[in-house]
């Protein structure tokens, strides 16, 4: 047998820490200690995956999840995802405001071309609004060129602050997709934070060669859309693990003195249907229940945590 | 190609020897957190693409790495709570990037085993000189890290060839995961020295259960406590083994860590119960059992 290359046993990047130069190590227990707004234990950060998904996107490399799964045209596919942001972003937008929560989108930013009315409904609750790529067929991977990346990062930006001003200064790729170049793009286009990275419960600071950014959390694996679309859960198993998420989280905090973050990842073409609603609104009430709360948008959460840590935290 | 492993005979679950654990035990139950590694830009195996997306495969890379930076330490927590020490399936290069949780590790007494030098790392297509140099690799940085011998193994994604077991056993391996053809241990065949198997389980493992196959959390705790009561009724009359495998970025969300304290709970107030590491069980049955199991194995399991 003939084996694999040599240099398959060579591993040039084993050393202390992380095998690139994006984020140093940090283990949760020594992640420096926050206060949220009021003493509260927990932030609450509700993040709608508002996502326009092309019946004509590619399927290669590969596809987002929700994207078209079935033979072009699939209109089941299509006007299913559209329902999100016809009817679903309503329902879960009037849910949240009678509980006073505010709501961060990540809007693919087509919609504001698209759908001029949801843009102005959306500023009208005071959503804010995270960029969150060109649409869910423009995916970010290694497979894109650099200058065709940054083009459809500098087209989704412009369309974004074209409409809501600088303000937008959060960016979360589809399908929390990213290649090599992303996270140093996303600095050289001045936005501050990201949410593609899962790998943390708390933000910390990313470092790119054009400046740095916030890491905010955002899970995938607990996410309506990997729970209830990917792995054909039902609705009260995804509302009870928000339910226990926030309750492990909000005893850390007790514990610890520290403030910890929820973010809920709600997507309104699984989340708006009717049959949902009630799962959902009991969730948000028995979060509401415990008390010590922060409700915030990810913007505001990312600002609270920096004037504490300051850079390189 | 081989048609079967052929490391193993065929040992009905019926008059086998009896297997008697440490005072009276009926079941050894021990606990393997896997942690790891995958790089986030590995090289290419023929058999086996490490990651789904192109490279660098952000979601999948950063999953995993919850697992070292926040998961690995409520885990820890939740079983140190409960005096139950785990064995660790340890991608070794965990011992330079993150000492930290070696540290952790052995402040509290637990084993560190082999699962290669990280998770993007296949067997598959290695010659036998390959594999031997990272088993012994592997022993010389687990030494360092910690003064433990090497005594367990689990091939990185059980991504072992053909040959696998033979090196293992050459090269000093006490007992191997690779297999899962059994509740008890059993002799392992290989061509030269002596290698036995403790059960692993791909049953009784988060990876199948909560991220293959969709199961919530309070019904991961049933099926783990299920199958804790069926062995423990099955142990009183020979010895069983129950081994719960567990992955930091699965097991250590918050969502999920309370299924953990509720199986814990479960098996430790238990009497008949022997909290062991991977290396007692393996200890305990090379010395007490292994030659019975042989010989009744050359009768013709009467």
């Amino acid at each position: 047998m003939t084996g694999l290359p040599d240099d398959y046993l060579r591993y040039p990047l084993r050393r202390r820490g992380m095998d690139h130069d994006l984020y140093p190590f940090r283990v949760l227990p020594q992640a420096r200690p926050v206060t949220w707004p009021g003493g509260a234990r927990v932030a609450l950060c509700c993040a709608l995956h508002m996502g326009h998904f092309p019946m004509d996107m590619p399927l290669k490399p590969f596809i987002a999840p929700g994207g078209m799964e079935r033979p072009y045209p699939s209109y089941w596919d299509y006007t299913l995802r559209d329902y999100g942001n016809r009817i679903g972003v309503y329902r879960l937008l009037k849910s949240l405001s009678a509980r006073a929560l505010p709501a961060t989108a990540l809007l693919s930013a087509v919609l504001a071309k698209r759908y001029p009315v949801l843009m102005d409904d959306l500023e009208a609750a005071g959503v804010e609004i995270v960029c969150g790529g060109l649409d869910m067929g423009h995916l970010h991977h290694s497979g894109v060129a650099e200058a065709d990346e940054r083009a459809i990062i500098q087209e989704a930006t412009g369309l974004l602050r074209a409409r809501f001003g600088q303000a937008v200064r959060g960016w979360h790729s589809p399908a929390h997709s990213e290649s090599a170049h992303t996270q140093r793009m996303l600095a050289e286009a001045g936005f501050s934070y990201t949410s593609g990275w899962a790998n943390d419960d708390m933000p910390y600071v990313v470092t790119t060669p054009a400046g740095q950014l916030i890491a905010m959390p955002l899970s995938q694996d607990l996410s309506d859309q990997r729970m209830l679309h990917q792995q054909h859960m039902a609705t009260e198993e995804f509302t009870q693990a928000i339910l226990a998420a926030h309750a492990v989280l909000d005893q850390e905090a007790q514990e610890t003195g520290s403030g910890r973050i929820l973010t809920i990842p709600i997507t309104p073409w699984l989340m708006g249907h009717p049959h949902r609603m009630a799962a959902f609104n009991q969730m948000l009430d028995g979060i509401l229940a415990r008390g010590s709360l922060w409700p915030a948008t990810m913007g505001e959460i990312a600002t609270a945590w920096q004037s504490q840590n300051g850079a390189g935290a | 190609m081989l048609s079967e492993p052929g490391h193993y005979d065929y040992m009905p679950w019926r008059r086998r020897p009896r297997i008697s654990w440490p005072n009276g035990a009926r079941i050894a139950f021990w606990v393997a957190p896997n942690i790891e590694h995958y790089e986030l830009d590995p090289p290419p195996n023929a058999r086996r693409m490490p990651w789904t997306r192109p490279q660098p495969d952000v979601l999948g890379y950063s999953w995993r790495d919850y697992g070292n930076r926040v998961g690995f330490w409520r885990m820890a927590d939740v079983m140190a709570r409960h005096g139950v020490r785990g064995s660790v399936s340890l991608n070794v290069a965990v011992c330079d990037h993150y000492p930290e949780i070696i540290e952790r590790c052995c402040a509290l007494d637990w084993e560190l085993f082999s699962h290669g030098t990280y998770n993007t790392r296949y067997f598959y297509g290695m010659t036998e000189d390959q594999q031997r140099a990272v088993i012994r690799e592997n022993r010389e940085t687990i030494l360092r890290a910690s003064g433990q011998s090497l005594d367990g193994w689990l091939t990185p994604a059980i991504s072992n060839d053909e040959t696998t077991q033979h090196l293992l056993a050459e090269e000093g391996i006490k007992y191997t995961l690779d297999m899962l053809h059994d509740d008890q241990p059993t002799p392992v065949n290989v061509r030269k020295g002596e290698l036995i198997s403790i059960p692993y389980s791909l049953e009784i493992n988060d990876v199948p259960l909560l991220a293959m196959r969709n199961t919530p959390p309070e019904r991961f705790a049933a099926i783990c406590k299920a199958q804790f009561d069926h062995l423990y009724e099955e142990g009183a009359e020979s010895g069983t083994v129950m081994c719960m495998p567990l992955h930091p970025f699965l097991i250590g969300q918050p969502h999920r860590i309370g299924a953990l304290d509720d199986i814990l709970r479960h098996v430790v107030r238990h009497d008949k119960v022997w909290l062991a590491t991977g290396r007692e069980i393996a200890a305990w049955y090379t010395e007490h059992h292994l030659a019975e199991a042989k010989a009744w194995i050359a009768a013709g399991t009467p």
